[in-house]
């Protein structure tokens, strides 16, 4: 008698693995931040009132962490709770300007970011979802930013929320999607759930 | 305990790193909530005041690291003060041809700028006063923060704490075999920091997935279990919690009462 | 009534998506509570997917298919998840660096204690007790990641123990370590036994340090030996399998204890207290035709045989001068204010020493004596605290192979940085190191030896004055140490010079001309290979030990080339180990 297993995947509770992969993404995209944020800084002060303005390009990034995690680990909440981990590691560990607030902004990226996956029953991984994805993430953490840092009654409202919008799409849609594909190009995160999709696609082909 | 490495600057021992860490956070959260409705700059001036004397005398940091610590604060307030001043419409104080500032912009900016130096001061006194793995056992303590959670965040931190080193050591693999430019120097430009940050997430992801099975091999996740190092939480504790209320409190009543604090419909004024 | 065993295998097999072959085919083994087990097996043969299977990792964590059923202490791993697993099992996995995770080193050892809720009174006082069974009671109040690669498997091997399991999974857990490490880790099995009476299973490579005078006596009682194919050849008590296998082992490149090898290659069993075994040996010590390639050169090498080889020690490619290695100097150098505050000790001073074309030099030390740390100095990658390093851009292979990787697949991996019409020497290369099978797997899919063939290959595949590797056989079975060592040789005869660190003595006699000691913070000895290993006080010094082998054949010769031609005779009898591997193919 033999039996066969390869195990099914219980819905129930997170598995360890999944939880570290997404405290790593936190750490990992946390590091690269926090590099790119000690450049970035020294330059947003030489560029004076327009510093302020310029940190609307670069706010996609923010939502990085997000699809990427939904898109490894295929199960709910985990953009949220992926972009939540990165912000306790940004706050508690490097000590970011923003403070603990953060961690409601990401929070309200995290579930943008989310919603078009979950829309899908994180079953479509397609280029529209990813960019739908960034589009939502940063468009949400836009009215929260903007309440919290007095944006709204500003001259430059508008330009800062179509930057915004445009850099959500790009840096935290788009961007996502070539980087979970190389990912997944180097086998590493075969033994997540995108493992087991793109086994099954392979096998039906 | 390990020294808040990550910190720019330790206050081991001092009186406010003998605090319970999930009661520190929770008062910075509080206050930096509140302060999310305070929209004039009265109000943030006396509680930035306040709180850079208390956090100076319990913390007992050095004058240089207090001042280094300030650095991406202000920078970060200049900013907001900057273009709040320029660009908020409402009564026009100077003017120089596109260039316009109103006394509403200088009000509002002032209050955001402020407003981020007492998150600013209240976030140097939290990581120059605490651990963050204590502050993460306090939390699995005292926050009910699940075990497994509370590990693989610590995980994570060890990751954080070797990253630097790792991202230079990748940075070099790279290097040793990388083809030299015809000058004959290494690479540089953008394409070979996307490599190394690629490597560094890939070579991330694989420890982490080895990292969890070693967890799990160490019975992570199996119940009951035992706590050794307790994270005190006294009375001390909730007596600090009690007068920071208090006197916040304190401040916006006054504040309030002499007629400074402004919510939010000053944006709109 | 008979004892639930400790460990059920019945007819096991494992399987990987897109590996066309099985890695384990019909393993059926039964082991009793308290039974010890060793593994034997070729590089890639299944011994770690054979722990990862007992642990429940396959198939729970890992992508991959078991049939047949496997069962601990009477609860079958499918059922039961890998937390649920732990009560019953300790493991040290083979990769030393993922052994550690929380940033504290007491932090990681009460863990396991937490989690299996021992009384908060008593986990201190374990902890120390656990620390000092493996030769380790100083590295308590550390941070993990300050730990050199030895003193980080110490710890990770600390809390395998230290929850008392029932059973111990030990993947190579030696491969880093320094003589007085091995005697630790021996004592500290011993130990286990002694108080809690554990079953093992242990994978190990360095069979001899291990076993200790003892001999094949100081080796788990019982055997298994896993085929290339993964299925289980042989089974049953440790010295009989051994024996009766020997030379079928010995050609398949498994490393065997002495005793088991010498009997494989001169057909008598014994060992070294054998006069006919001393004998056979010392007919390998006699000359034949052509065979000086492999005898060392050396500066002040004696060389008594009549047809002296040319010598090819060239001219100097890299030189230190009054370095001093401190790792504080890389931490100044990163501007990350909050660490500068720890002044960071020199971890060696006043190093002096060249490099030279054609020369193959030894970097030996303890654990923790700074031998990674100069390696990077030389290379440049991390500046000295005083003094300079001055020479070609050297070539470096990293004590992690992972750091290395940079491509999607093997080949690409090897031909990365090369020029574009490097095909043939691609090929070769991955000829050379046995990766051809291997080609379009992705780098990080593979086994432990796989990765630091690869490490290795990809770096030799370009052309340097000069090649620095840390441990670069660490992990390997004896064919691929004895492939990478004639890699390292052609290297050299190339006109590169070649500086590597090992804590493997008879490796480092196979192939070094040159050895540099490092020890009390700085190099106290440098000189031809077999004078440092002759010098009793040199080696006391840095806690090195020679392999019985090694001991003998110093004391039993006087020329270098004598003993070189005895251990060079011994690696002939490997199969595929000087020529191109045959065995690649079956795996394919
Ligand atoms: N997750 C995986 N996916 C695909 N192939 C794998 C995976 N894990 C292991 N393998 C392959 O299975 C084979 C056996 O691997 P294993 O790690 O068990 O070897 P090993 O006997 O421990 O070798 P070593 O002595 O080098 O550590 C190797 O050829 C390896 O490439
Ligand atoms: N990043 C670091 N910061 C501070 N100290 C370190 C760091 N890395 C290593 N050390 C310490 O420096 C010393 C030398 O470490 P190194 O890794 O060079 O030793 P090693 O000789 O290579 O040891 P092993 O044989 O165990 O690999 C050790 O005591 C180690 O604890
Ligand atoms: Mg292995
Ligand atoms: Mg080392």
């Amino acid at each position: 008698m033999s039996t066969s297993t390869t195990p099914a995947r219980t819905r129930s509770s997170w598995s360890l693995k999944d939880l570290v992969l997404l405290v790593v993404l936190g750490v990992v995209f946390g590091f690269l931040y926090w590099v790119f944020v000690q450049a970035w800084t020294a330059l947003s002060i030489l560029m004076g009132p327009a510093g302020d303005l310029s940190q609307h390009f670069l706010a996609g990034s923010w939502l990085l962490v997000a699809p990427i995690a939904i898109a490894i680990v295929q199960r709910p909440f985990a953009g949220v709770i992926a972009e939540v981990l990165a912000s306790v590691i940004e706050v508690v560990f490097l000590g970011s300007a923003v403070g603990p607030m953060l961690f409601i902004a990401a929070a309200i990226q995290g579930i943008g970011s989310e919603i078009p996956f979950a829309a899908t029953r994180y079953r479509s991984y397609g280029w529209a979802t990813y960019a739908l994805s960034g589009l939502l993430g940063a468009g949400l953490v836009f009215f929260y930013s903007a309440f919290r840092s007095g944006w709204y009654g500003q001259d430059v409202f508008f330009l800062r929320l179509v930057i915004h919008l445009i850099s959500g799409l790009v840096l935290g849609g788009l961007l996502a999607k070539v980087i979970v594909d190389n990912l997944a190009k180097t086998g590493v995160v075969d033994n997540f759930a995108i493992g087991r999709t793109r086994l099954g696609k392979a096998n039906a082909r | 305990m390990t020294a808040a490495t990550t910190s720019a600057f330790t206050a081991s021992g001092s009186v406010l790193a003998r605090r319970n860490p999930t009661v520190k956070l929770a008062l910075l959260f509080v206050v930096s909530l509140a302060m999310v409705f305070v929209f004039d700059p009265v109000t943030p001036a006396v509680l930035y005041i306040v709180a850079l004397a208390t956090i100076q005398a319990s913390t007992r940091l050095p004058v240089k690291a207090m001042a280094l610590g300030h650095v991406p604060f202000v920078a970060f307030g200049l900013g907001i003060f900057l273009v709040n001043a320029l660009s908020r419409p409402g009564q026009i104080l100077w003017e120089a041809g596109p260039v316009r500032v109103t006394v509403e912009g200088l009000s509002v900016g002032g209050s955001l700028a402020l407003r981020t130096l007492v998150i600013g001061i209240l976030a140097i006194g939290f990581v120059a006063s605490t651990d963050g793995v204590a502050l993460m056992g306090s939390l699995h303590q005292h926050a009910r923060l699940g075990s497994r959670v509370t590990y693989a965040v610590l995980a994570g931190y060890r990751m954080l704490q070797e990253m630097p080193r790792e991202w230079q050591t990748i940075r070099q693999a790279h290097a040793v075999r990388a083809r030299l430019r015809p000058d004959g120097t290494l690479p540089r430009g953008l394409s070979a920091y996307r490599r190394a940050a690629f490597a560094l997430l890939v070579v991330s992801v694989r420890k982490g997935e080895r990292m969890a099975q070693s967890l799990e091999s160490r019975g992570l996740g199996l119940s009951p279990r035992t706590t050794w190092r307790k994270i005190p939480l006294n009375s001390t504790d909730w007596l600090m919690a009690t007068t920071v209320l208090a006197v916040l409190g304190g401040i916006l009543a006054l504040s309030h009462i002499l007629g400074f604090l402004e919510g939010y419909d000053a944006l709109f004024s | 009534m008979p004892a639930e065993p400790a460990l059920q295998l019945t007819d096991v097999s494992v399987e990987f998506p897109r590996r066309d072959s099985a890695v384990l085919r019909g393993v059926t083994l039964r082991l009793d509570p308290g039974e010890h087990l060793i593994v034997f097996g070729a590089s890639g043969s299944g011994k770690s997917t054979l722990l990862q299977a007992i642990t429940g990792v396959v198939p729970h964590t890992v992508l991959s298919t078991l049939t047949g059923s496997v069962s601990v202490n009477g609860t079958s791993t499918i059922d039961a998840s890998v937390v649920e697993l732990s009560r019953h099992i300790g493991v040290l996995s083979q990769d030393p660096s993922s052994g550690v995770c929380l940033p504290d080193v007491e932090q990681e050892l009460a863990l396991p204690l937490e989690n299996r809720a021992v009384p908060p009174e008593q986990i201190s006082a374990r902890i120390d007790h656990a620390l000092a069974a493996v030769g380790a009671a100083g590295l308590r109040q550390r941070q993990t990641d300050r730990l050199s690669g030895g003193e980080g498997q110490r710890v990770a091997l600390a809390a395998s123990l230290i929850a008392e399991p029932a059973l111990l999974l030990l993947d190579e857990p030696t491969s880093m370590l320094d003589p007085a490490g091995l005697t630790a880790v021996r004592q500290a099995i011993d130990a286990a036994t002694a108080a809690f009476g554990p079953s093992v299973v242990l994978v190990e490579h360095r069979l001899d340090d291990y076993a200790g005078p003892a001999g094949i006596a100081g080796l788990p009682e019982r055997a298994v030996v896993l085929g290339d194919d993964g299925r289980v050849l042989a089974d049953g008590d440790t010295a009989a399998v051994l024996a009766g296998s020997a030379g079928q082992l010995n050609a398949r490149g498994c490393w065997l204890p002495l005793e088991t090898e010498l009997l494989a290659v001169t057909g008598r069993p014994g060992g070294l207290a054998t006069p006919e075994v001393r004998a056979a040996l010392r007919a390998l010590a006699l000359p034949r035709e052509g065979d000086d390639l492999q005898a060392p050169r050396g500066l002040g090498m004696p060389n008594d045989d009549g047809a002296s080889p040319a010598p090819r020690i060239g001219d100097t490619v890299l030189t230190a001068r009054n370095v001093c290695v401190s790792r504080g100097a890389e931490l100044k150098k990163r501007r990350r204010p909050r660490r500068t505050a720890e002044t960071a000790p020199a971890i060696l001073k006043h190093v002096n020493f060249e490099l030279r074309r054609g020369e193959i030099t030894a970097l030996l030390g303890a654990n923790g004596t700074g031998k990674t740390s100069l390696l990077l100095t030389l290379a440049g990658l991390l500046p000295p605290a005083e003094g300079s390093v001055a020479g070609a851009r050297p070539g470096m292979v990293f004590q992690n192979p992972e750091h290395q990787f940079v491509a999607h697949s093997v080949v690409d991996e090897v031909r990365h940085g090369l020029p574009g019409d490097a095909g043939r020497l691609v090929k070769t290369v991955l000829d050379q190191h046995r990766l051809i099978h291997l080609a379009d797997q992705s780098p990080f899919r593979l086994s432990g030896g796989e990765k630091r063939r690869l490490s290795v290959a990809a770096m030799l595949a370009h052309d340097r004055p000069s090649l620095l590797a840390d441990e670069p056989t660490f992990g390997l079975d004896r064919r691929d140490t004895i492939a990478t060592a004639a890699a390292f040789r052609q290297a050299a005869a190339a006109g590169r010079a070649i500086f590597f660190s090992s804590h493997d003595l008879r490796t480092v006699a196979t192939l070094a001309d040159r050895a540099v000691v490092v020890a009390e913070h700085t190099v106290i000895a440098d000189g031809a290979i077999f004078d440092v290993l002759r010098d009793p006080d040199v080696l006391m010094r840095a806690g090195l030990r020679l392999p019985p082998l090694l001991d003998w054949l110093l004391a039993e010769f006087d020329s270098a080339p004598d003993i070189r031609r005895v251990l060079n005779g011994l690696d002939a009898a490997v199969s595929g180990a000087t020529t191109a591997p045959q065995l690649s193919g079956s795996r394919v």
